[in-house]
């Protein structure tokens, strides 16, 4: 199979998530569990002998959603609530979640009340990670969402199920940052909507089957010999739970840049996180939780012992970036607490950024051009001085 | 020939405010005097958000600062700008919580007065300038925000702002979300355990508090205080169940202006005869039938969190519409509401079941049941629902809200938007026109019954 057509294949699952999970129900009899961002353990939903699927922001229109949820939210929140007026999730057999954002929240209402007869579960998860009791909270909740998990398969989920699930679940991270250690040295040249269709189908698709493909991919993207791409370099920083517009990455790309690296939740920071392969599984993804924080901090927990503007600014020079451009998620109050961190940290160490708000609504992507493009000069500029310089 | 509309007519008729409503602002002057002073008295000063913990420090006899309950003073006292602007300076924007935003301007304000953002040099910058300045800085910072994740990230900026220097401890207050069958207003396996996390954390917070203050928790002070919320609980639950009147002589403006001694003024003998005065004066009311607006026609319901720039502009618009505001989600569904759950001898569990169902971290099933069962009791015409800009918590389930009521009882609605202390969010136009509308269908109904 050729690059480009692996690529169409995890492209067809990332682009039409319910479509693809509903083939595979209908296929292989399984029941479906969708879940929110960003923080859900898969792992349990697939050893329950059920497909987890992370519920994506689509590309349609925002129609009858606008009657449940007022327009001053982010686009994912305002995307699920019209998606579940529009009947989309009706074939899903579960929809579980962790994670506490306010607006998900609202959106989780409406979602339950608009799906009488599916089961709508929360198990909140501590969002402050570095209380003496964050680890033992965090189980306990696993537990809860594996003991909801049992009732609605009728019987226990062993640890060994649990086990295996992890173990395949880490082999797709690991596959995934073999993409990324190929796209960061320059061996490859993968572009960022590629990333993104690698990372986003993995929400969606079948792991064993996820990871067949990216085998396959690695195996042809290691036989073809590659020129390293020209560009300025730039890390794409943001969007925690909806996937950045295809538009976007692409136009960002066609302004003389190349993305090198990112913290995305569509990207780096879904798979930063190995989960422990022996012991107590439970203890194994509640170490895991609270390790991915350290790993790629998130600004919508709260830890003492992480800081995520200093962890970009790291990153970036792990990856050898020049410039960071900011995606955040019009309404997003996580990202608008942390952004002006960020902004001091950078402009404190003279490292060039450009913050852009984007919406579900992709209608100004030419006035964003505008503003990319002025943005990979100023890369340049500054970036040749500091060459002048040295 | 031309048609002329005649505009409507700007309300003349003016809200009947309690006049108890003077002996609240004598508590909040007293106990914002003593907050600004708490530095030279040698007393720790604790910022938090949330939920109503001071009896936690006010037992340990510490200064505690509300960041909403600062905001709002600010907003209601038209000194919100300067902090807002500075926020927005600072690259915090304006879709993010105004409380947040106000509290973190002032911050900044002061930050840069002092030139170093830590606890000890932010005090350098005191009574030097606006309202806004006169804050003392925190020695610690708790956060126990229900529900809305967007309070815990609030307080954890906070932490960031001053260095990383002052103590934080979170309480993480579990949401009412009930997976359970079990699952009830108050009860069921879930809640029970939700009131049992929370009262471990109360502990743990105590202990937080004797290392940061170097003494033994005072116990005995705690219930002694809480023995006094209690009282004031439930006199105020009490005063507000008379309101159920035609006309309702109290209206939910005079019990927004009545929060503070239930939220964050010291608990003690004052609390409980303020809202005894109250309720004295509301049964004096009652007996001469005077109402909370002059001339009662329609009595209604309001949701969502206050206005706090707009309580007197808006309490005399209702009533010029001859509409008694009567109960509110945000007044008769938090603040010690379930006093009887407190045992003033061991009082954790009693708190903690307040502050879990305080009025915005219930689901929406369970908070809608509440409402319905308020809008019962009150005999309401209509709902008015306020979505503020950035407060999404109070926001999320109103239209699963206005959905029940029209559909549960019947009743018309009315939303717009505004804010709880960034007054930009709110356009006086389209709260005529969403309230006369709703009126109308008031009215329309009233013939059909009729009829």
């Amino acid at each position: 199979m050729s690059i480009e057509t692996l690529f169409a294949t995890l492209e067809q699952a990332a682009e039409k998530p319910l479509e693809s999970a509903r083939a595979w129900k209908q296929a292989h009899g399984t029941r479906v569990v969708g879940s929110f961002p960003m923080h859900f353990p898969g792992e349990l939903a697939h050893a329950a002998g059920a497909l987890p699927v992370i519920l994506q922001e689509n590309h349609d229109p925002i129609t009858v959603g606008h009657g449940m949820i007022y327009p001053f939210y982010c686009g994912y929140t305002r995307s699920v609530v019209d998606q579940v007026c529009k009947g989309d999730y009706d074939f899903l057999d579960a929809i579980m979640f962790g994670d506490h954002c306010v607006q998900v929240l609202g959106a989780a209402d409406v979602v339950r009340a608009k799906l009488p007869g599916t089961r709508v579960h929360f198990y909140q998860l501590i969002s402050s990670m570095s209380d003496p009791w964050s680890l033992g909270r965090a189980r306990e909740t696993f537990l809860n969402l594996k003991e909801g998990l049992e009732e609605m398969i009728g019987h226990t989920i062993d640890d060994e199920a649990i086990r295996a699930s992890i173990k395949l679940f880490n082999r797709n991270r690991q596959l995934l940052r073999e993409l990324y250690d190929l796209r960061r040295s320059g061996a490859a040249h993968i572009s960022a909507k590629q990333m993104q269709l690698a990372v986003k189908s993995s929400m969606v698709m079948d792991k064993a089957a996820h990871n067949a493909l990216l085998e396959t991919l690695i195996g042809e993207i290691e036989a073809r010999a590659a020129t390293a791409p020209a560009g300025v370099r730039l890390y794409l920083s943001g969007h925690f739970c909806q996937a950045p517009k295809v538009g976007v990455l692409d136009m960002i790309e066609s302004c003389g840049a190349i993305v090198v690296d990112d913290d995305l939740y569509h990207g780096q920071r879904f798979i930063s996180t190995d989960v422990e392969e022996a012991g107590d599984p439970l203890d194994a993804l509640a170490g895991w939780y609270l390790q991915r924080n350290l790993k790629v901090p998130c600004p919508t927990r709260v830890d003492q012992n992480a800081d995520w503007d200093g962890y970009l600014l790291d990153a970036m020079k792990r990856s050898n970036a020049q410039g960071m451009v900011v995606l955040m998620a019009k309404f997003c109050e996580p990202h608008m607490y942390y952004y002006p961190l960020i902004k001091k940290a950078f402009e404190q160490r003279n490292v060039p950024h450009l913050l852009i708000e984007t919406e579900h609504e992709l209608t100004a992507l030419e006035g964003l051009r505008t503003r990319v493009e002025t943005f990979v000069e100023v890369v340049k500029r500054r970036s040749s001085t500091r060459r002048a310089a040295a | 020939m031309s048609i002329i509309i005649e505009p409507f007519a700007a309300p003349q008729k003016k809200a009947n405010r309690l006049k108890t409503s003077s002996l609240n602002n004598k508590l909040v002057n007293s106990y914002w005097s003593d907050v600004f002073g708490a530095r030279e008295q040698g007393r720790k000063v604790c910022w938090y958000e949330g939920v109503a913990i001071n009896p936690l420090m006010q037992a340990a006899d510490m200064a505690w600062v509300h960041g909403e309950a600062w905001s709002a003073l600010l907003a209601a006292r038209n000194g919100e700008a300067s902090s807002q602007a500075a926020a927005e300076n600072g690259a915090y924007m304006k879709e993010l919580c105004s409380y947040a935003r106000t509290s973190i301007g002032c911050s900044l304000v002061a930050n840069n007065r002092s030139g170093e953002a830590s606890g000890a040099s932010f005090s350098d910058a005191l009574n030097t300038g606006t309202l806004a300045e006169n804050c003392p800085a925190p020695d610690m910072l708790i956060s126990a925000y229900p529900y809305c994740s967007t309070g815990q990230q609030w307080d954890e900026a906070l932490f960031r702002l001053f260095g990383k220097k002052v103590p934080i401890f979170n309480i993480s207050v579990p949401w009412v979300w009930g997976n359970k069958k079990d699952a009830v207003y108050l009860g069921g396996s879930e809640f029970k355990e939700a009131t049992a996390y929370m009262v471990r954390q109360l502990k743990e917070c105590i202990k937080f508090i004797e290392e940061q203050t170097g003494k033994p928790y005072n116990w005995d002070r705690l219930y002694e205080i809480m023995a006094y919320t209690k009282k004031a609980g439930q006199l105020r639950m009490e005063a507000m169940e008379l309101c159920r009147v035609k006309p309702a002589p109290a209206s939910f403006f005079d019990w927004t202006t009545s929060l503070a001694p239930v939220n964050f003024v010291p608990g003690g003998p004052e609390i409980v005869d303020y809202f005894e005065q109250v309720k004295a004066e509301i049964q004096e009311r009652i007996a001469l039938g005077v109402g909370a607006v002059p001339n009662e026609k329609y009595r209604l319901f309001w949701d969502g969190i206050m206005n706090w720039n707009k309580i007197g502009w808006l309490a005399n618009k209702f009533a010029g519409w001859d509409a008694s505001m009567v109960a509110g989600r945000y007044t008769h569904m938090g603040f010690w509401h379930e006093y009887e759950s407190i045992n003033a001898k061991d009082p954790l569990e009693g708190m903690a079941i307040n502050y879990l169902v305080c009025p915005i971290n219930l689901s929406a099933p369970l908070m809608i049941e509440e409402i319905i069962k308020l809008c019962r009791y009150y005999e309401i015409d209509g709902v008015v629902l306020h979505a503020a800009r950035t407060c999404r918590a109070f926001s999320n389930p109103q239209y699963l809200i206005a959905e029940a009521v029209g559909k549960r009882l019947g009743l018309p609605v009315a939303m717009f938007e505004g804010d709880m202390v960034d007054e930009s969010f709110y356009k006086d136009e389209i709260v005529n026109s969403r309230v006369e509308a709703m009126l109308e269908a008031i009215e329309s109904r009233k013939r059909m019954r009729a009829a």
